[in-house]
Parts: structure tokens; C-alpha cells; sequence
């Protein structure tokens, strides 16, 4: 044990640890928990980062869940520290998470290591913030947290890329939007294929805030990212699109709570699943509209392509209003790849494999088409085409 | 050598039989014609031709060039050189259109051994042909088929015919939800592709298309069988006497 991690330090990361040994992992009766099963996870966090890997890249690397490098090359105007010792931090962060959550608990429990990044008021960066979180071993878990603060009126582009070796990944990243400020977000999942990968984002939005969000989840044997997103301001604005993509065994959880508190907010939700072999794909998507949030638009649509027989999707979206002049809709679909489309490629000289790609490609695009800021599409259309081609 | 050759085809979908055997040579430089009534098979015969899934062969053979094409798959016979204009062209959302044309021109040049072409000249290249054929430059730029109408449809897949140059092409029921203007841009564009080089079969519900597009050889089929040939005159007596007089004299 080493004194100085903020798990055996902090009495909140001991009571979380205390309540999380008490109730363990949830039931199959759990109703947030009824698609996605966890019946073994490797909790094992690790004590330090451990020297740095060989071909680090650029931007901030967190390895086994602690810093290694990047901090002394930031962008102008973005101030990045470690979580204080006295957890005041953590009292923060804390803040930001659902109560009696899961997610939460297992990784205030068992925090590696823990960060604060913050723009400040009329800031504006256009350089891209890669987060990497890299590292780890079979045996090991990494539950990183990072709190990032937009002042009012700034901007800032984060890049997260998750390729972590660990046994267990567990991010949670809470994000708080100030007025009129824009947040540009990607995250690439592809985590290492034995993996589990537990990640929750917390975002809260304040007035004429304007979020655009993107996840894509390629990698890990299972894995679940929840998003819970606070319209905690009015006119705030929210795009928040997934891609899940999966291949033999592969288990991908989607799971959104959009949570609109008061009135004049827009939200809008794509979500894409494309899912072969015996993959599973959930997606579990929430727009709930508190009571006197008029004038609301929230959107929801997800769609899951099967590219074989014995592949699932399964989707759960439910809308929870309180309110009466409202827009709100939401939709799911599962299908196939259409045979007729197909032919038609073929019919041109196209093979199969590419026609394939094609169509997945199509399949995507509108989704895709949802991010606004260019070098961001340019990442996650990569990632896309590797799983493709993978 | 023959460019297309049908032995004795029998094909079947489920477990309905719908070619009884058809026997038809066309050799390079010929247009065929098939006519027919509804339900004789015209459209099966286009779709076991070009090796759609579905469509099970159960008797006889089909050569292009001399060899059986039997076993090869759809995108196989299309890069061999046979090209299927669709009587239904469908729409392919998020598709890019010249995406699209370039990966089919592509997937022929590859199977010839050639280079593939690059972007600026391909599009230079699908533009000027696009112009012969009325396909606009917004056309173009649209996802494959989506919000085009009926003729703008068939336009596309002759612009399609175009850049792929196949050795043969079959036209299925080209001249369906054309009106008079789009049917004579469209067999502008089939005749201006007839040549030495090409055979084709143009398989056609009615006489109109064949006034534009003149047949070399007109077959009539019926249930499944060829049960008249003959030059363009079988086409317009077919015109003023109907099918009902062929068939039940055959």
C-alpha cells in the first residue's frame, strides 16, 4: 500500500471502496444492469504509472491510470494539475456523479490517479487535447479520473484515445460546460480485445453552452460507457452521436441519460451499432424532462446493423417527461444489410467484401456527419475504416 | 466464337421452375431483343444471367466468351464484362455516387491487369459522359439513385454502361417509366454504345423501345421458353396482334 494514493487517503475513496465491497456487482435483477451481465472483473488498481512506454504520443498519456507525459507541452491557456491531497478535488468531482452508481463507486474506490484540467473564462483553444490512456497488464485495473473545467465563453477540443492493456479500464470523466462556452469531444475506444471497459462521462451544460460529442467503442471484450449528460442552463445545446462496432465475441453497452432541468434546451442523439459474428450491442438511452422544462427538443435514434444471424442488438430507449410543450422523439431499429443493395454493387464489379464496406460505410455516414470539427471526423473515420478492414 | 451463348438454361427460384430451357446466341456487334408478356420469365432471365442469389440453375449452360459462367459470382461475371441496367435501379443512401462509379470502374481496370484511374482524371472523365447522357453535375454528386426520378434512373445506369465498356449488356425493361423525352435520350445513349465490340440483349415488355434502340434479332419468350424468332418485323407483329396469337400458335 502506498500512503501517498488518494484511495488510502482520501475517506471518501474509502467509503466508496467499503460500500462497493458491501453491495458488490449488480444482480441480474438490476434494471439499469439487465443487458450487460458482469460476473468477473479483475479490480486490481494499479499503484503508479511505471516507466513510460516506448513511441509515447503527443498530448497528455495517462498510463495505468497515472500521468506519464504530455503536462509540459500543453496548449496556451489550459491549465492541467493533479488532484490536491485533501480532497477538496474529490469533493468536487463527486459533485458531478450520480448517487448510488456503480461506475461511480468503483472508481472512487479505487482511484489511480486523479486530474483537473481548466480553461478559463473567454479562453479559446483550437489545438486539440489528446487524452491517451495507454498501459497496464492482464492482472491490473486503471480507474483514472479527470475533472475539466470550461470557463464561460471559452472553447476547447478533447481527443480521448482508450488503448489500454489493463484487465479492467474504468475512466470517469466529468466535464462542467460553462455559459456560452463550446466543447468539441471524441472518444475512440479500442481497448485490448480481453478487456472490460467501464467509462462513465458527466457532462454539465450551462446556459447557451453548445456540446458536440462523439464516442466510438471498438475495442475490449466488454464494455459499457455511460453518458449522463445535466442541460443544467437554458439554450444550452447538445449533439452527443455513438458508433459501436463489434466482432466475435464482443459485448458493446451504450447507455445515455439526458437530462434536461430547465426549459429551451436542445438535445439530439444518434446512435449506430454494426455488429457481427455473435456480437452484442445494447443501447440503453434516457431524455428525461423535468417539470417545467418547456420548450424543450430532445432527439433520439439509434439503429443496429446485424452483419450476421447470430449477432443481438438490443435497445431500451425510454422518455421520461414532466412537461407539456415539449418536442420530443426517440426510435430504434435493427436490420440487416439490404440483399437488393448488395446485388446492385455487385452487379458492377464491386466484391463482396467491399460492397460490404460500402454499405457499412452509408450505414454510419449520417452519424458520422454529426461531428462538426474536422480533425476530430478525420480521427473517428479512421477508426472506423480500421475496424472494417480489422 | 460466340460472345454470349444459352444452352438448354433451366433455373428455378424456390421450388418453382420459371426457365424451361432457353437456347440464344449473340454473337459481338448484335442487338437482341427478348420480348414478352408479363410473368414469361424476361426478368429471370436478366437476373440468372447476371448471377443473382436466389436464382437457382438447374439445367443447361451459360458461355460468355466460351466459358461457363455458372460458378462465378455477380461481381465476377461484371468485371468478366457483363453489365445488368436495372428495370428497378435502387437507391443507395449515403452511397456517394462518384464513390461509387470509381470503385465499379476500378474493379473492371483491376481485373484487366490496368492501372487505376485517378480521381481527377475519373471525374473529368464520368463528367463529360454524364453531359452526353443529360446526368447533371448535382446528380453526380448525390448518393447512388436517391431523389432521382424515374428517368433520371435509367439515365444513370446507361452513364454506368458507359464507363464500364462491358462486352455485354442487358437491358431490362429500360423503357419502363420513361416518357417519350427520357426514352430518346436513353436510346441515344444504348445506341451510341452499340458497336463491334458489344453485343446486347434488350429484354422489353413492348415494340416502343425497339422503334429507338433497332434489334438485329427478335425472340419471343413465353412461359419460360423461346417460342419465336425472328428480325425486327416478329416486333411489330407482336404490336398489332398481341401476344395471345403467337403464343397460342407456337
Amino acid at each position: 500500500m502506498q500512503p501517498n494514493l488518494l484511495r488510502e487517503t482520501i475517506p471518501a475513496c474509502l467509503d466508496a471502496r467499503a460500500a462497493f465491497a458491501d453491495t458488490g456487482l449488480p444482480s441480474a435483477k438490476a434494471e439499469a444492469w439487465i443487458y450487460t451481465r458482469l460476473s468477473d472483473i479483475t479490480i486490481n488498481p494499479a499503484d503508479e504509472a511505471g516507466s513510460p512506454q516506448a513511441d509515447l504520443p503527443s498530448g497528455l498519456v495517462f498510463q495505468n491510470g497515472f500521468l506519464v507525459s504530455g503536462a509540459e507541452s500543453l496548449p496556451t491557456g489550459l491549465r492541467f494539475r493533479e488532484f490536491d491531497k485533501d480532497g477538496q478535488d474529490m469533493a468536487a468531482f463527486m459533485s458531478y456523479l450520480p448517487e448510488d452508481h456503480l461506475l461511480s463507486v468503483l472508481s472512487l474506490g479505487y482511484v489511480t490517479g486523479a486530474y483537473v484540467i481548466e480553461i478559463a473564462d473567454n479562453v479559446k483553444i483550437d489545438e486539440v487535447l489528446s487524452l491517451h490512456f495507454v498501459g497496464g497488464d492482464h492482472n491490473s485495473s486503471s480507474h483514472p479520473l479527470v475533472m475539466v473545467r470550461l470557463g464561460n465563453q471559452s472553447a476547447v477540443k478533447i481527443a480521448e484515445y482508450h488503448q489500454s492493456q489493463s484487465a479492467l479500464s474504468a475512466p470517469v470523466i466529468a466535464i462542467d460546460i460553462g455559459e456560452e462556452a463550446v466543447f468539441d469531444h471524441i472518444k475512440c475506444q479500442n481497448d485490448q480485445d480481453k478487456a472490460h471497459h467501464l467509462a462513465l462521462t458527466v457532462m454539465k451544460c450551462a446556459a447557451k453552452s453548445d456540446v458536440n460529442s462523439f464516442t466510438t467503442a471498438i475495442g475490449s471484450a466488454l464494455g459499457r460507457h455511460e453518458t449522463h449528460i445535466h442541460l443544467d442552463g437554458e439554450e444550452a445545446n447538445v449533439a452527443l452521436s455513438s458508433i459501436y462496432m463489434a466482432r466475435g465475441n464482443q459485448h458493446h453497452d451504450m447507455t445515455t441519460r439526458m437530462l434536461h432541468h430547465v426549459p429551451l434546451c436542445t438535445s439530439s442523439q444518434l446512435i449506430r451499432g454494426v455488429l457481427d459474428d455473435t456480437a452484442r450491442g445494447v443501447f440503453q438511452g434516457k431524455v428525461l424532462v423535468a417539470e417545467g422544462a418547456q420548450k424543450t427538443d430532445g432527439q433520439q435514434m439509434s439503429r443496429a446493423l446485424l452483419l450476421s444471424r447470430k449477432a443481438e442488438a438490443d435497445a431500451k430507449p425510454e422518455l421520461e417527461i414532466y412537461a407539456d410543450d415539449v418536442v420530443c422523439s426517440h426510435g430504434a431499429t435493427v436490420g440487416e444489410l439490404d440483399e437488393n443493395h448488395l446485388f446492385y454493387l455487385r452487379s458492377r464489379g464491386i466484391d463482396s467484401d467491399e460492397a460490404r464496406m460500402m454499405l457499412i460505410e452509408a450505414f454510419l455516414l449520417d452519424t458520422l456527419e454529426t461531428i462538426r470539427d474536422e480533425a476530430l471526423a478525420n480521427e473517428l473515420h479512421k477508426a472506423v475504416e480500421s475496424w472494417m478492414r480489422g | 466464337m460466340a460472345l454470349l451463348e444459352i444452352r438448354d438454361l433451366k433455373a428455378k427460384i424456390g421450388d418453382v421452375e420459371i426457365l424451361h430451357g432457353i437456347n440464344l446466341t449473340i454473337d459481338r456487334g448484335e442487338v437482341h431483343a427478348i420480348m414478352g408478356p408479363n410473368g414469361s420469365g424476361k426478368s429471370t432471365l436478366s437476373y440468372v444471367l447476371s448471377g443473382r442469389d436466389g436464382y437457382e440453375v438447374t439445367g443447361g449452360d451459360i458461355l460468355l466468351d466460351g466459358e461457363s459462367v455458372l460458378e462465378m459470382e455477380a461481381d465476377e461475371r461484371a468485371r468478366a464484362g457483363m453489365f445488368l441496367a436495372f428495370q428497378y435501379p435502387v437507391e443507395l443512401p449515403g452511397v456517394g455516387g462518384m464513390a461509387f462509379l470509381r470503385a465499379a470502374v476500378n474493379a473492371r481496370l483491376r481485373e484487366q491487369g490496368k492501372d487505376e484511374v485517378d480521381q481527377l482524371a475519373f471525374v473529368k472523365m464520368v463528367r463529360s459522359r454524364a453531359k452526353e447522357l443529360g446526368v447533371s453535375d448535382e446528380m453526380l454528386k448525390r448518393a447512388v439513385n436517391v431523389g432521382f426520378s424515374g428517368g433520371e434512373k435509367k439515365r444513370y445506369e446507361i452513364l454506368q454502361m458507359a464507363l464500364l465498356e462491358p462486352s455485354l449488356a442487358v437491358l431490362d425493361e429500360t423503357d419502363s417509366g420513361l416518357d417519350v423525352d427520357a426514352l430518346r435520350i436513353v436510346s441515344e445513349g444504348v445506341n451510341a454504345l452499340r458497336g463491334e465490340k458489344r453485343g446486347m440483349l434488350v429484354i422489353t415488355h413492348y415494340q416502343r423501345l425497339l422503334s429507338h434502340i433497332v434489334p438485329d434479332h427478335v425472340h419471343i419468350l413465353a412461359d419460360g421458353k423461346i417460342i419465336k424468332s425472328g428480325d425486327k418485323s416478329l416486333a411489330l407483329e407482336v404490336e398489332e396482334n398481341g401476344y395471345a396469337g403467337l403464343i397460342n400458335a407456337a
